[in-house]
């Protein structure tokens, strides 16, 4: 049994369901353009996948396992169809901006993924902690990839960010300045791919000096020892 | 007959190289001296025959093989045997061989002739057999046993003598049919006799006049044997370019020139086999050119067979520091030589002491597609080359791997200095080992099917025995039982029995 | 790669005495920045510069892209096209030999995607101006951002002239006879195809390039053209007038030439070359950017393995 500490770090970091596993690509690469439609979409992802991942993991015990699937589907279906209709009544326009990426959550195999590998086999608690931890790591990556295409397409950040936390919020944007002449190619399809690809570079270049300075560190101390 | 109005037809890419053959053949040739040791490798498949100590003469034959087709080597020289060990030769890997050192007594004294023979369709295998028992192979590089060659059993028209010599710097065929037409022709007709060929064709490059000259006049007096004057591009000598050059056929891929019913065989090759059947003389000295940088006496020089390299190099007068590599054989094709205590052998056709060339660092192939315009195979050898890089040799095979002739032409047009027959070679020993592996684990499979098979039946008839067993048993048991069903109701019988009358017993007592 | 630099030049030069400093520009920043990505990116992969430079292929890209692009093109957006053309086409791929993508084209057709607008505005020739930028105007522009002269002289290429006056319904007679037209295509740009031709023929000649590919890539384009103009003469431009632009010309005998990222076998490369002409004409046509050549290049590289696949010519031996 992993540590909470465990199951957060690989949810976050080593197993991020967008960098790692690549998983929910269509809803990461569509709805990208703005950091806001990124927090919007990865918080009604975050919440589904938590609230799927406690269901499923409540009911594990009493499912047979040859339908299991199904009624996983079932509930996740059921849970983005209330979130569907909450963002519809309290977050209007950002729900038309958003429009079919929020029913098309269902098909997000990074929920029905963490519901089948994690969610089926342990207790509540805990599945309630690796949904957390992968939602967030998901919603970081398409904050991030927003904000990357945001910025570099139409030189602003937080944009429409009236939408999600109300008037006050208008006032967030950043702006490049007018001068900004925006990378039209970032906001289309094409710039999703390469800010994707951005990412994992940088990613796996993390990863590499981390290995590495472990790789030095365990060097020196098998020296000094 | 000595007209060259046979039509030519050119072959695909090819090169126009720098002959440089004018150095060599300013001087006839001259003969080595035998020297005072001669190493003589010891083909694959063979047994030595002769021990250590022993005295052998001049053609006397060193060893024998339980292959009917590999030819014998020979003794070169008199004198005694004082070693059968690992020494060095040329060849691509560097791996030194079994050879067999002797030592020369100076007599040079030969065993006596063979009887001759004259070939004709009716002794056919006897010529085969003499041809092998004299040791003649291909000496134009490949070293191909020329008794296979021409114990083909297709009908042979035509006989095609190759004296093209298209490699630069080689000289030793353009020499032999200068000095020697009329045994070039003499051969000719020796194997043309025993294939039963009807036409003799002669190609050589037009830029041997002399050779030509020498040739032709030779014919004129001989029944078959055509002069046809093919141009200078390399690699018209290769057996297949040269096919088509005279014949206008490819040879198909994967097949023999035989298919074709033409029969090819090299010009040096042609005089060996006439005087292993008219002189009943085994192969033991070839002539070899000496040529490039640093050689003062270029040349080409008749060597017995297993003398060091560095005696031929010191005959030629040598300046050792003068050149950069040593190579067996062409620029293009020849093999790099490590070590020059090693012998000269059947193939040995020329000794190049090459310059100091400015070394280029190999580059990323660009595609360019020059390696395509030139290859005689008609081939894609830059796809070839990513195959090999990708370890995809069976798509390389499907690009005609094996119909590549390792001329050596893409080599040397690439502009990024790729050594693509290097890969080539490569690809090729490792499709065949992925070939031979799939031969081994389809045969281990087989063995596996057939045991698991074997083990099944077996379980099954164990399984037969034991059910027939186990009915055995049963019934004994059954009967068995009933018998005790029986005995066990007396057995109740009398427990029922005793109780009554314990209890009878009680009853008295209480009463 | 140095002849093909050479077969360059001429076309350039016209190129920059109709259109002003802004080629040079574009020509001078272009070689820069490629040079320089080439040399950040093979230290960065740790190999050697010097040999990496010596084939000339960075600057040949730096080259191709720059006198494809707008004349004076603002330096940033110079340093994306050639950041994408280096960087991500070429050594994210493996470096020279590696990439299946054409570098230059990569690079442009990024630059045309993100900035449509900048990219689909050229100078006006010399003979529709009084006086073309100054080089002080023209350096302003480039590296300042000035904007002030450029609405003054700026104008579409005749290929998207024609096709945006089509769309309005007017006949192709009336198009073309406006002063931005010549005789056989774009006044001025007919000329400069012509020499990039010449320079084209020179490669021929030298058999740097071989012949077959400019041939499919203009009878692939003349084909199509020809099918349409004679169809409905009215509505769509002859063979000619396709033919004779710097695009069609720079591909045939440039761009479609690129042995790394095109077919190997001869037929391979015919069949490759008249891809990018058909594909061109048809994004011309009805496509949304007035240029087709660079999409149809990209998109052909895409089908060369195919096409490779398909066209292995027999080999020696194997016909029977």
């Amino acid at each position: 049994m992993a540590s909470n500490k465990d199951i957060f770090k690989t949810g976050l970091w080593d197993n991020n369901a967008g960098l790692v596993q690549l998983l929910g690509l269509c809803p990461l690469l569509a709805v990208t353009g703005t950091v806001i439609n990124g927090i919007g979409l990865g918080i009604a992802t975050l919440v589904t996948l938590v609230i799927s991942c406690g269901i499923v993991s409540a009911v594990r015990n009493i499912l047979r396992n040859e339908i299991r699937i199904p009624v996983f589907v079932l509930i996740i279906a059921s849970v983005v169809t209330v979130i569907e209709l909450i963002m519809n009544a309290w977050f209007h326009e950002l729900f038309r901006i958003l429009g079919i990426f929020i029913p098309l959550i269902v098909t997000n195999c990074a929920i029905i993924g963490r519901a089948e590998s994690f969610a089926s086999k342990n207790p509540v608690l805990p599945s309630l902690l690796d949904a957390f931890a992968m939602g967030l790591g998901f919603l970081f990556v398409l904050m991030a990839l927003g904000g990357l295409r945001e910025l570099l397409g139409s030189g602003t950040l937080l944009a429409n960010a009236e939408l999600m936390f109300g008037a006050g919020a208008a006032s967030w944007e950043l702006s490049l300045g007018d001068n900004y002449q925006g990378f039209l190619l970032a906001i289309l399809p094409p710039g999703a791919f390469f800010g994707l690809g951005l990412l994992l570079i940088i990613k796996n270049l993390i990863d590499a000096k981390l290995e590495q300075r472990t790789n030095t560190a365990d060097l020196a101390t098998a020296v000094t020892q | 007959m000595s007209s060259s109005n046979q039509k030519i037809t050119p072959f695909h890419g090819g090169l126009h190289l720098d002959g440089h053959k004018q150095v060599s053949t300013q001087t006839p040739i001259a003969s080595i001296p035998v020297p005072q040791y001669l190493h003589i490798p010891v083909p694959h498949n063979s047994e030595v025959t002769a021990t250590v100590g022993e005295h052998v003469l001049r053609g006397q034959a060193l060893t024998t093989s339980s292959n009917s087709m590999t030819p014998a080597i020979h003794a070169s020289s008199s004198g005694t045997v004082r070693a059968i060990e690992m020494h060095a030769v040329v060849n691509r890997s560097g791996q030194l061989l079994d050879c067999i050192s002797i030592e020369t007594d100076g007599n040079d004294k030969s065993i006596e002739p063979l009887a001759a023979l004259k070939p004709s369709a009716d002794n056919k295998q006897e010529c085969l057999d003499r041809l092998r028992e004299c040791g003649i192979v291909g000496l134009g590089g490949a070293g191909f046993p020329t008794a296979i060659k021409v114990a083909t059993d297709k009908s042979i028209d035509t006989l095609i003598i190759n004296a093209v010599e298209c490699e630069p710097y080689i000289t030793c065929d353009d020499m032999l049919m200068q000095e020697q037409a009329s045994r070039v022709i003499n051969g000719a007709e020796t194997l043309a006799s025993i294939v039963s060929a009807k036409e003799v064709l002669i190609g050589i490059e037009d830029n041997k006049p002399e050779a030509i000259k020498a040739m032709q006049a030779a014919a004129s007096n001989a029944e078959r044997g055509k002069i046809v004057i093919v141009p200078t591009i390399y690699p018209s000598g290769g057996e297949k370019q040269l096919i088509q050059l005279l014949t206008g056929k490819e040879v198909p891929s994967g097949g023999l020139p035989a298919d074709l019913g033409v029969v090819c065989v090299n010009t040096a090759t042609a005089t060996a086999s006439y005087d292993a059947l008219h002189q009943g003389l085994a192969l033991t000295e070839r002539i070899i050119t000496v040529t490039g940088a640093g050689v003062k006496k270029p040349g080409n020089y008749l060597t017995r067979l297993g003398t060091p390299i560095s005696k031929l190099l010191d005959f030629a007068e040598t300046d050792h520091k003068v050149y950069q590599q040593l190579r067996m054989g062409g620029p293009l094709m020849g093999i790099p030589v490590k070590d020059t205590s090693s012998p000269v052998v059947k193939i040995t056709n020329c000794i190049l002491a090459e310059a100091a060339q400015p070394q280029h660092a190999e580059q990323p192939c660009i595609r360019c597609g020059d390696c395509v315009r030139v290859c005689p195979a008609k081939l894609l050898p830059q796809q070839l080359y990513w195959f090999t890089r990708a370890t995809e040799f069976e798509k390389a095979e499907d690009h005609g791997l094996f119909d590549c002739i390792e001329c050596g032409c893409c080599d040397y047009v690439c502009p990024s200095n790729i050594p693509l027959v290097d890969y080539y070679r490569h690809a090729k020993f490792e499709a065949n080992n992925i070939k031979s592996e799939r031969i081994r684990s389809d045969r281990a499979r087989i063995r596996f099917e057939q045991r698991e098979q074997r083990l099944e039946r077996k379980a099954e008839e164990k399984a037969a025995l034991r059910a027939a067993k186990l009915k055995k048993l049963k019934e004994r048991e059954e009967a068995k039982a009933a018998q005790q069903e029986g005995t066990q109701d007396n057995k109740q019988d009398e427990i029922a029995a005793a109780l009554a009358r314990v209890k009878a017993k009680k009853e008295k007592t209480n009463d | 790669m140095r002849q093909v630099l050479y077969a360059l030049i001429p076309g350039t030069l016209l190129m920059s005495w109709i259109f002003g400093w802004g080629v040079l520009t574009n020509l001078i920043l272009a070689t820069i920045f490629c040079l320089g990505f080439e040399i950040l990116a093979i230290k960065l992969r740790q190999r050697s510069v010097k040999i990496a430079l010596s084939d000339y292929s960075a600057v040949v890209t730096a080259w191709l892209l720059a006198i494809s692009l707008p004349p004076m093109m603002p330096w940033w957006m110079l340093l994306i096209g050639c950041c994408f053309a280096i960087i991500v086409a070429k050594h994210f791929y493996g470096g020279i030999g590696n990439n299946p993508f054409n570098p230059a084209m990569v690079g442009y057709v990024v630059l045309l995607i993100a900035y449509p607008l900048q990219m689909t505005q050229w100078l006006a020739p010399s003979h529709m101006v009084e006086a073309l930028p100054s080089l002080a105007n023209t350096l302003g522009v480039v590296f300042a951002g000035a904007d002030l002269t450029i609405d003054a002289v700026s104008m579409a290429t005749p290929l998207d002239t024609l096709k945006t006056e089509l769309g309005l319904s007017k006949t192709l007679g009336e198009i073309r006879s406006t002063a931005l037209f010549g005789t056989l295509a774009g006044a001025g740009w007919e000329w400069i195809a012509g020499l990039y031709a010449l320079g084209g023929l020179y490669l021929v000649y030298l058999k740097i390039i071989p012949w077959q590919t400019p041939v499919a890539l203009i009878a692939g384009m003349g084909v199509m053209a020809s099918v349409f103009t004679l169809a409905m003469p009215d509505h769509f431009a002859p063979p000619t007038f396709h033919i004779i632009t710097t695009g069609c010309i720079l591909g045939a005998f440039f761009i479609a030439t690129d042995p790394v990222s095109g077919c190997s076998s001869t037929k391979g490369r015919v069949i490759f070359a008249a891809g990018v002409g058909a594909i061109a004409y048809i994004i011309r046509g009805w496509g949304g950017y007035p240029d087709g050549i660079a999409f149809g290049v990209l998109l052909m590289n895409m089908a060369a393995p195919l096409i490779d696949h398909y066209t292995v010519p027999k080999a020696y031996g194997q016909s029977s």
